[in-house]
């Protein structure tokens, strides 16, 4: 016969032993993943990375930790660019500096006016590192050579053209040259049937970099060398024309719900799916663009209106002023070995980034690989018009407050473009003098 | 006070209330306080906080953030609340019956409710598409016209509120379902053999017993709706043109991505003030109809 309180007393038994399992379970589960070996230095990478280009940076890091017996890089996922430099400000506010992170070229001017990145300049072989200048501090932003070196080049892109070779050989069209063949092509590839529209001609975020191109296109600069914020003069509002020509107008191109990095998902899907047959973005989409779309994929230079002109993008290597010393040399260690030839080249072209030294881009022209992947040598070339960004602190808050927003409400909204920037420059003087 | 209802243990509550006590201190009434002190200082995390006074919240009134992120906010609320409660209404009455179909079907409408917001937005993402999605070729298949539901600002802000009620509908649906059980068969079958219409039976008889069962539904909704968040940050992320900038994306927007601490800091403020004048006023609607 059972005793009456055997019961909740096996129970109670029971129950501590699932608590004391699950506690132990989440004890280890708090450990540090990736924990550093003993005796090796180690460093935290906080990266911002979905996909593909995570598993390359993630693979390389490995690489890197079993390729030397002295530092470790233990890689830390942070979210999309905005979120990890959310939480990298934070981290610096609370003290808790990573060791080692990348941010977007934007914000730079900013972190380093705060006071918040370490210079690099001191660091051994930091001026030995044989970078491409558009690439680098020197040439992203004008005057930056003439600055303390805070940033070192890592994923670096422009904006460039893909186009779905199927759909231009089928109308016998060749990428556009121009802004009027743009609206020429975008037009004829454009498909309706029964008023509804299963094909735009073309795709592009409403965003921010890829108004900067068009204003570079059509003669203009955001940010004057004397520090006015112009937002390009004529130039800015014939940008904005052309977006809203082509969404209202011609109808050709399909402005993509969401914003920020999310409406660039959104473009490069409908590109995959065929429903838009050209989009703008990145090149650091190439390679994905490539192995997922069902059709052949053509890279392109972005069209000209007075001249030819792109911004660079992407981001670049820094360390937080407050970075734990003790994992400054993993870092530095790390950064020195992501420059060499071998995995500056192997970054670029498992990705699509430009390779950001001439020791990788002349390993990849003697491996052949340009002559293999003409698609890649785009984004190389546009380099020689690539516009330098104002060294302007305030630049990041120029796109995020002042510009991105107008941005949206004259092309979804259709506003004035005049009058819009008009009151964007106004906000523009009067919060940032 | 005599001595026999003098509590022997004063101070037990408190010692009970404690934990609890100590958790809203630090995650609550302290935040709150911190935001309050901190919307008087620009700040952006790096550089030294600056007193500025007031200049915050003039600046967004001045801007036209904090208007604009009230009346959307309290746009989607309306529809929301309204939205859900109808139809969670409408579905509690139509499935408040015995049998097999009925209880699937309940089951499937409130398993909307704890599906993951995220999960939730992703689907109507797709469901939602301008061109591919499967609403606008339902539409197209009755002659309708396309719809740019997340892209067109004056219709963004509906389709994340009609995203909102059917996800939150199920969850009224059984709030009402439990009410409904309360109402005494007696009551509904006398005023039937009184010859009351179907109808007549449901407002005469059913909705005043289902009056504080409404209250809880409208209320939990209501601040349901004012916290959105997770579904405009996965489908529009505020966009298009500020359409669906609700306070609470506003303040994620304005601390994490603008650097600006000091004005989120002032509509945290705002919004707590929002929310706790609204708390208060339903409290006395509550208070009035008990009374009564």
């Amino acid at each position: 016969m059972r005793h009456a309180g055997a019961a909740p007393a096996t129970r109670r038994r029971w129950l501590a032993g699932v608590t004391a399992a699950a506690g132990a379970a989440w004890l280890g589960a708090c450990g540090r993943p990736g924990a550093a070996p003993a005796g090796r230095a180690a460093a935290s990478l906080w990266f911002t990375y979905g996909g593909r280009n995570r598993a390359t940076l993630e693979e390389l890091v490995a690489r890197f930790n079993a390729s030397q017996p002295d530092f470790w890089i233990r890689a830390v996922f942070q979210g999309d660019y905005f979120e990890g430099l959310a939480k990298l400000r934070t981290a610096i506010a609370a003290r808790a500096d990573p060791g080692l992170s990348h941010v977007v070229g934007e914000v730079i001017p900013y972190l380093a006016e705060a006071g918040a990145l370490r210079s690099l300049a001191g660091l051994p072989g930091a001026r030995e590192l044989d970078l491409v200048a558009a690439l680098g501090q020197s040439g992203s932003w004008r005057g930056g050579a003439d600055r303390p070196l805070v940033a070192l080049p890592f994923n670096r892109s422009t904006p460039i053209a893909y186009l779905n070779q199927a759909v231009f050989d089928e109308h016998g069209l060749r990428a556009p040259e121009s802004w009027a063949e743009l609206r020429e092509s975008a037009r004829a590839l454009t498909r309706r049937e029964g008023g509804r529209t299963v094909r735009y001609g073309f795709g592009c975020p409403v965003d921010w970099w890829f108004w900067v191109a068009l204003v570079g296109q059509a003669g203009g600069e955001v940010i004057e060398p004397d520090g006015a914020v112009t937002l390009g003069g004529d130039a800015g509002v014939r940008a904005v024309e052309l977006w809203q020509r082509l969404v209202t107008e011609d109808a050709s191109m399909k402005p993509p719900p969401g914003r920020d990095y999310n409406a660039w998902e959104a473009t490069n899907q409908d590109f995959l799916a065929g429903r838009t047959a050209m989009i703008w973005t990145s090149t650091a989409f190439l390679r994905y663009l490539e192995e997922n779309a069902r059709f052949p994929v053509r890279a392109a230079p972005l069209p000209r209106d007075v001249r030819h002109a792109v911004p660079t993008g992407g981001t670049h290597w820094i360390l937080p002023a407050r970075g734990p010393d003790a994992e400054r040399a993993a870092a530095w260690a790390f950064l020195r070995w992501m420059h060499e030839p071998a995995q500056a080249a192997d970054w670029a072209t498992r990705t699509g980034y430009i390779p950001v030294t001439h020791g990788a881009i002349a390993r990849l022209e003697a491996q052949g690989f340009y002559t293999a992947h003409p698609n890649d040598r785009v984004a190389l070339r546009q380099l020689d018009v690539a516009l330098p960004w104002p060294w302007a602190p305030a630049l990041f808050r120029v796109q995020r407050e002042i510009v991105q927003p107008r941005l949206e409400r004259a092309v979804l909204a259709s506003g004035s473009a005049r009058e819009l920037l008009e009151e964007a420059r106004g906000i523009a003087r009067r919060e940032l003098g | 006070m005599s001595a026999l209802l003098r509590p022997r243990r004063p101070y037990d509550p408190w010692w009970m209330l404690a934990p609890t006590l100590a958790l809203l201190a630090v995650f609550f009434f302290w935040p709150v306080a911190f935001a309050a002190w901190r919307s008087l200082y620009e700040w952006d995390l790096l550089t030294p906080p600056r007193f500025v006074g007031l200049r915050n919240y003039a600046s967004l009134v001045e801007s036209g953030l904090l208007g604009r992120a009230l009346a959307t906010t309290l746009a989607f609320s309306v529809v929301v609340v309204i939205g859900s409660s109808a139809l969670g209404l409408g579905l509690a009455v139509a499935l408040n019956r015995p049998g097999r179909f009925a209880s699937v079907v309940r089951g499937a409408i409130f398993s909307a409710y704890v599906v993951s917001w995220v999960s939730v937005a992703l689907l109507f993402l797709w469901i939602l598409d301008a061109d591919a999605g499967v609403a606008n070729a339902a539409l197209a298949a009755v002659g309708g016209p396309r719809i740019r539901w997340l892209s067109d600002p004056s219709v963004a802000l509906y389709a994340l509120a009609g995203v909102t009620i059917w996800k939150i509908a199920g969850y009224a649906m059984v709030l009402f379902l439990a009410g409904l059980q309360d109402v005494p068969r007696a009551l509904l079958e006398a005023a039937a053999l009184d010859g009351a219409t179907p109808w007549r039976r449901f407002w005469r008889v059913t909705w005043p017993l289902l009056r504080p069962t409404a209250a809880f539904v409208v209320t939990t909704s209501l601040i349901a709706s004012f916290q959105v968040f997770d579904v405009v940050r996965v489908m529009t992320q505020g966009g298009p043109v500020h359409a669906t900038m609700v306070l609470v994306y506003a303040v994620y927007e304005e601390i994490f991505q603008n650097l600006r601490v000091g004005r989120a800091s002032a509509l945290v403020v705002v919004f707590f003030l929002l929310l706790l004048g609204l708390t208060a006023l339903q409290l006395r609607v509550w208070r009035a109809r008990s009374a009564r």
